[in-house]
């Protein structure tokens, strides 16, 4: 898989929690295409992500990032919005996992704050965890992912990964 | 190396020793679907095992509780897929739309036992961490894997223990407390972290309270928490269960990464301001403001002892003209013993509406909503922006502010106005 992402960065605060990212009114919504209509629209400033993200962005967080609900409509709307890799200073746990489940790319990175503006071009490298603002030439370290985690990324999801890995009984490895 | 207690779980749950930070892969005691998340665990399960079978339908169990009963067809249609789903498996654990928030529904059928491991799409998993269970929130594809499984990977998290200092009356409560937890935490003070609480509050704190303080540890980003087992829970769980309960306890040298004080000595009543739940002031600093909706029920508020104190405070009065008073109890067990009780009695007399079991207003399953600039004091866990009505002010309170509050339709201090004789 991809190891290098480049960007555009979207930029947000601290302790952006699911029903900010995703909320709850949409969750009878079983459809990723739906979903991603509705990424990150209550999130003060920027209500029309969803319609102005393209493709290939990033997006940058504060601190707790995905607190609240379990819901993986919220790290889904992401991915099918077309964001490549979240970054943040701290991940909440639940989103952390839901994205890696799903074949979202994070990097945890504690120097983040100030790093970037928004729409700054920043280029991540998910296995280091080098972030370098190409706008402003500049660069520092979030954490490298670990192994399991990568693992399962470059499987394309836990799903994958389990099968692949003989792990669902009467389903044979690779089907 | 003395191990805590999630460290134990998980560790006898993976067949190896593990330390904080591990990455490993450990066996599932029970895994449970609701009406929201769990239609796409189905498909999901479908999709990746080709229509196969659960690991031990015996291991599953499907919850009713976010919008019970549907009132939109595509809900109806996401529980007629769970139903039809614990048919074809054999899943006999299916509790349908009567029987009220399923964490609740779960502990009462003694389906939870101290250190065992259950998984489920609801983030308020972790209260059943009250009895000593690693209970957590996971999305739809952690689940569906589960159900093919029985096993998952987990990060095995750092543990704090977090000591309360000194005691309180009546009537600060058990909500208080848990607000005063989550102000000095703050929104991620527990960050993935396992919180191991001590004290003699906690002690003392009945199974009710110690699910109202578990269930808000998630708004700290906490990932579980536990209290040493009291006889009288323990005595519940063998009722319920007709299993023999082993406590599990941190060993001697069990590695902390940090000791927490929390002084609660006199604490007063407490209330969470809009617009997050950690906003947290003493209620007399916002004393007067005006309300419009006062909701009781949640899986953090909604058991018979919430109920009873919420009752005490009605009884004999009237809920103010402007207020619109809903009472939500958790479970039809709860329901059932406070209509036997003649709560239901106090609370219609008062002009408070009881409504069926459920998850109510908290994931806006049911109905209550706020229109806008409306301003509500409830006693769920979230008041997070929108959340129960775009444009809405929430804030969080104890069952026995909330009923005060009700009565005088504005904010109100119960140390004030009430003392226990």
């Amino acid at each position: 898989m991809e190891e290098v992402f480049r960007g555009r960065a979207w930029v947000v605060g601290d302790d952006i929690d699911t029903d900010q990212i995703y909320h709850g009114t949409y969750l009878p919504i079983t459809d990723p295409k739906e979903m991603a209509k509705h990424a990150m629209e209550y999130v003060p400033g920027i209500e029309d992500f969803a319609k102005k993200v393209e493709e290939g962005d990033l997006l940058l967080c504060g601190r707790n990032f995905g607190s609240g609900s379990s819901r993986e409509h919220a790290p889904m709307s992401l991915k099918y919005c077309g964001i490549k890799v979240v970054i943040a200073e701290s991940f909440a746990g639940i989103f952390y996992r839901n994205a890696v489940n799903i074949g979202l790319p994070l990097v945890e990175c504690e120097s983040l704050p100030g790093f970037a503006e928004p729409m700054d071009i920043v280029e991540v490298d998910i296995k280091t965890g080098l972030l370098k603002n190409i706008t402003k030439n500049t660069e520092i370290h979030g954490a490298p992912l670990p192994d399991l985690e990568m693992e399962i990324l470059e499987a394309g999801g836990l799903i994958p990964y389990m099968k692949s890995h003989g792990m669902f009984p009467g389903v044979g490895a690779g089907a | 190396m003395g191990k805590t207690i999630i460290e134990k779980i998980i560790g006898g749950h993976a067949g190896k020793e593990v330390s904080a930070g591990d990455r490993v892969w450990a066996n599932i005691d029970l895994a449970v679907i609701r009406d929201f998340g769990g239609p796409n665990v189905v498909l999901e399960f479908d999709e990746a095992t080709n229509k196969g079978k659960v690991w031990d339908p015996g291991k599953i169990a499907i919850t009713f509780d976010y919008q019970a009963p549907a009132k939109v067809a595509k809900v109806a249609e996401n529980q007629r897929i769970c139903r039809d789903f614990a048919i074809r498996q054999g899943i006999e654990n299916l509790f349908e739309v009567n029987c009220g928030v399923g964490q609740h529904t779960l502990l009462e059928h003694g389906m939870i036992l101290p250190g065992s491991i259950v998984v489920g799409t609801d983030s308020h998993m972790n209260l059943l961490g009250a009895v000593g269970c690693y209970a957590t929130g996971m999305g739809t594809t952690d689940i569906a894997a589960a159900f093919a499984a029985g096993r998952l990977w987990f990060r095995v998290p750092p543990s704090v223990k977090v000591i309360f200092e000194g005691g309180f009356t009546y009537p600060a409560t058990a909500k208080d407390l848990t607000l005063e937890f989550v102000r000095v935490m703050g929104a991620d003070g527990s960050l993935f972290r396992s919180v191991e609480f001590e004290g003699d509050m906690i002690d003392n704190l009945p199974l009710s309270g110690r699910l109202t303080l578990a269930s808000m540890v998630t708004e700290t980003s906490g990932e579980i928490s536990f209290f040493p087992l009291s006889g009288e829970i323990a005595a519940f769980l063998e009722k319920r269960s007709g299993r023999k309960i082993e406590p599990v306890i941190s060993d001697p040298g069990a590695v902390y990464e940090k000791e927490i004080v929390i002084n609660i000595e006199g604490l007063r009543p407490k209330i969470a301001c809009p617009h997050t739940p950690d906003n947290v002031k003493d209620v007399r600093e916002v004393e007067g403001v005006e309300v419009d909706e006062v909701f009781i029920g949640s899986c953090t508020n909604g058991s018979f002892e919430d109920l009873k104190a919420a009752a005490e405070v009605m009884k004999g009065k009237k809920v103010h003209p402007r207020v619109r008073t809903i009472v939500t109890p958790a479970t039809s067990e709860v329901a059932l013993k406070a209509l036997k009780d003649g709560l239901y009695e106090i609370f219609m007399e008062a002009g408070a509406m009881v409504t069926n079991p459920g998850c109510a207003l908290c994931t806006i399953g049911h109905p209550g909503i706020l229109g806008e600039r409306e301003v509500a004091v409830s006693t769920g866990n979230r008041n997070f922006i929108g959340k129960i009505g775009k444009g809405a002010e929430v804030y969080l309170a104890s069952p026995v502010t909330a009923a005060l509050t009700a009565i005088e339709g504005k904010i109100t201090d119960p140390a004030r106005v009430l003392s226990k004789v």
